[in-house]
């Protein structure tokens, strides 16, 4: 029963995540005045909470063999495995999820017009917006584009070879809590992946100096105003 | 009056008495004066393309300071004009007017518009000039031309050449018509009449006004007044090619090595391009990893843009004010000069009308 019940969820994800539409379609990459909701300061993990990846791979599993398209050539009845195609597309990108959210920290810096998503060891995710329009990043390598839907705040990277990530950021009324859920999908994988990892808000101590980055001087403290 | 703008104006008349500039001095016309403006930073108004281009708003502005700085030390070494300043805006009275637009600028490569003209309007070019720096051809990093001495001394030969095509007649001209188009600005009553514009914008002495005339010696005095000004602003570009001279080199080294991590970055995903089936981990990884690396490179140069407008933006705001203050007394002292010579040569009209009447 409780099986059963997890492959619905799970179906009723995957058409959820199932790109019908474009993740960020134009209505979403404007806003129209304030930023609608607020994510700035320092978030660690909650790992009391989220999303275990043995899991969602194990749910998956049962999903594509329940589905798979090997079902009909079979006349025996109940699951049929999944190819080890699919498998290995799917484990890839579980893979790729788990490294991409595995940082403990994020840092994240808001304005009227930017957002900044520092992560260690990984490039930080900016969303900026000019007169109220959300600008994208483009490079040799892929583009990245951002916007909100309703308010949340969607980070979406295009990859060649079909591959994409998606991360959708919500924070609580009270702004204490922050749920991103990452989707990682590709072109080669019949269902994307998707992970949520949970965050609380924590306040970092003063610094006991005041300090700036410099060219010359490298990182520059004083314990009053710095002058150089 | 501020205290400081005070102190300034006493700085400043200090100056004018030290050195009281000798008027009506023979001089050679093919040494001509010449006027550089700050350079157009070239930023583009739309602030989302400057993430995408490359540019660094705050760093373009002092580049716009700083460079025009570096070309005058080129012409003054080169021996071959009169005074050689820098001015923060246009100065279309000057005998040849230097004006320039940054293009590029990434560390790498330099590319500056330059548009030379002289006081009689003739455009003696308008061209884009461009180096670009090899890796270890630098000159150092106190280096003032920061690495880019042969561009500067492209536009001085340039200005070189332009100026030998002038016969001693045309170059003559040139300190008259640059002379009679400041004693316009000061008092157009007196002086409008001796100068005709075309529709080509080219300028043509009528007549010159008489080697005693007493409102022109006016002028001469007023405006080596305003020389002694100009090269005080003259000197806090000084100051602050001094003073942020080797952070720039610094800024333009870093620049050099984030091409260069590019460069890496390109290199290594040609080199990494999978051999690994499609869709394995290790083939999306590498399609993550490329796009990583390259936001980490571009993402490191904002952390140094950062730094550098931390060093030298102190130093830049100070000069601003500095120039500013100079800037707002010459503006002062300008709009009384004028009024004043408007008066008096109403004042020597009337005489001059009463003296023709009497006799």
């Amino acid at each position: 029963m409780l099986r059963t019940l997890s492959i619905i969820f799970l179906s009723l994800l995957i058409v959820a995540c199932t790109p019908a539409r474009p993740v960020i379609d134009e209505q979403m990459m404007r806003i129209d005045g304030d930023m609608p909701a607020d994510f700035s300061g320092s978030w660690e993990r909650d790992y009391s909470r989220g999303d275990d990846v043995n899991q969602v791979l194990r749910d998956i599993y049962y999903y594509l063999s329940r589905t798979s398209a090997d079902r009909a050539y079979t006349t025996r009845p109940g699951p049929v495995q999944p190819s080890s195609r699919d498998m290995a597309s799917i484990t890839a990108l579980a893979r790729l999820a788990e490294l991409i959210t595995r940082p403990q920290v994020l840092t994240i810096s808001q304005n009227d017009q930017e957002i900044t998503v520092d992560r260690k060891d990984d490039f930080s995710l900016l969303c900026a917006f000019y007169d109220g329009v959300a600008k994208g990043t483009e490079s040799d390598y892929g583009t990245e584009i951002c916007g909100w839907d309703s308010d949340q705040l969607v980070s979406h990277l295009i990859l060649p070879e079909g591959l994409q990530v998606t991360h959708r950021f919500t924070v609580s009324e009270d702004r204490q809590q922050l749920r991103v859920v990452t989707t990682v999908s590709s072109s080669t994988a019949r269902v994307p992946f998707t992970l949520q990892r949970f965050y609380k808000k924590f306040e970092r101590l003063p610094p006991d100096f005041n300090c700036i980055e410099t060219l010359s001087m490298k990182r520059v403290c004083s314990t009053g105003e710095i002058e150089l | 009056m501020t205290g400081k703008s005070g102190f300034l104006t006493v700085m400043v008349i200090g100056c004018l008495l030290l050195q009281q500039p000798a008027v009506g001095e023979v001089r050679d016309v093919a040494v001509l004066n010449v006027s550089i403006s700050v350079f157009d930073p070239g930023v583009p108004d739309d602030r989302s393309l400057h993430r995408d281009l490359q540019i660094f708003p705050r760093i373009r502005e002092v580049e716009a300071k700083f460079l025009p700085f570096v070309l005058r030390e080129t012409l003054v070494g080169s021996g071959e004009w009169g005074a050689v300043r820098v001015v923060t805006e246009a100065d279309s009275a000057a005998e040849v007017e230097i004006s320039g637009s940054i293009i590029h600028s990434d560390g790498e490569r330099l590319e500056i518009r330059v548009r030379a003209v002289d006081a009689t309007g003739r455009e003696w070019f308008d061209q884009a000039f461009a180096s670009r720096l090899v890796q270890g051809e630098d000159d150092g990093v106190a280096d003032a031309g920061s690495g880019q001495a042969g561009l500067y001394a492209e536009i001085a030969q340039s200005l070189q050449v332009a100026r030998d095509r002038l016969d001693d007649r045309a170059l003559g001209r040139i300190i008259e018509t640059s002379l009679i188009r400041y004693a316009i600005e000061l008092a157009p009553s007196a002086f409008g009449e001796y100068l005709t514009e075309d529709e080509n914008g080219m300028f043509s002495i009528e007549r010159l006004p008489a080697r005693n005339d007493p409102m022109l010696d006016r002028i001469e005095r007023i405006r080596l007044t305003e020389y002694v000004i100009t090269d005080n602003v003259d000197a806090k570009f000084r100051e602050l090619h001094e003073e942020i001279a080797s952070t720039y080199a610094l800024w333009r080294e870093y620049r050099l090595k984030s091409i260069e991590y590019d460069g890496q970055n390109a290199r290594r995903a040609e080199e990494t391009r999978s051999e690994a089936p499609r869709g394995s981990y290790e083939a999306i990884k590498n399609l993550y990893d490329n796009y990583k690396w390259g936001r980490v490179t571009a993402q490191e140069q904002d952390r140094l843009a950062i730094a550098f407008n931390n060093e030298v933006g102190p130093v830049v705001d100070e000069m601003e004010s500095r120039i500013a203050d100079l800037e707002g007394w010459v503006d002062a002292k300008y709009a009384e000069w004028h009024r004043l010579l408007e008066e008096l040569f109403e004042v020597e009209a009337e005489l001059n009308r009463g003296a023709a009447t009497d006799s």
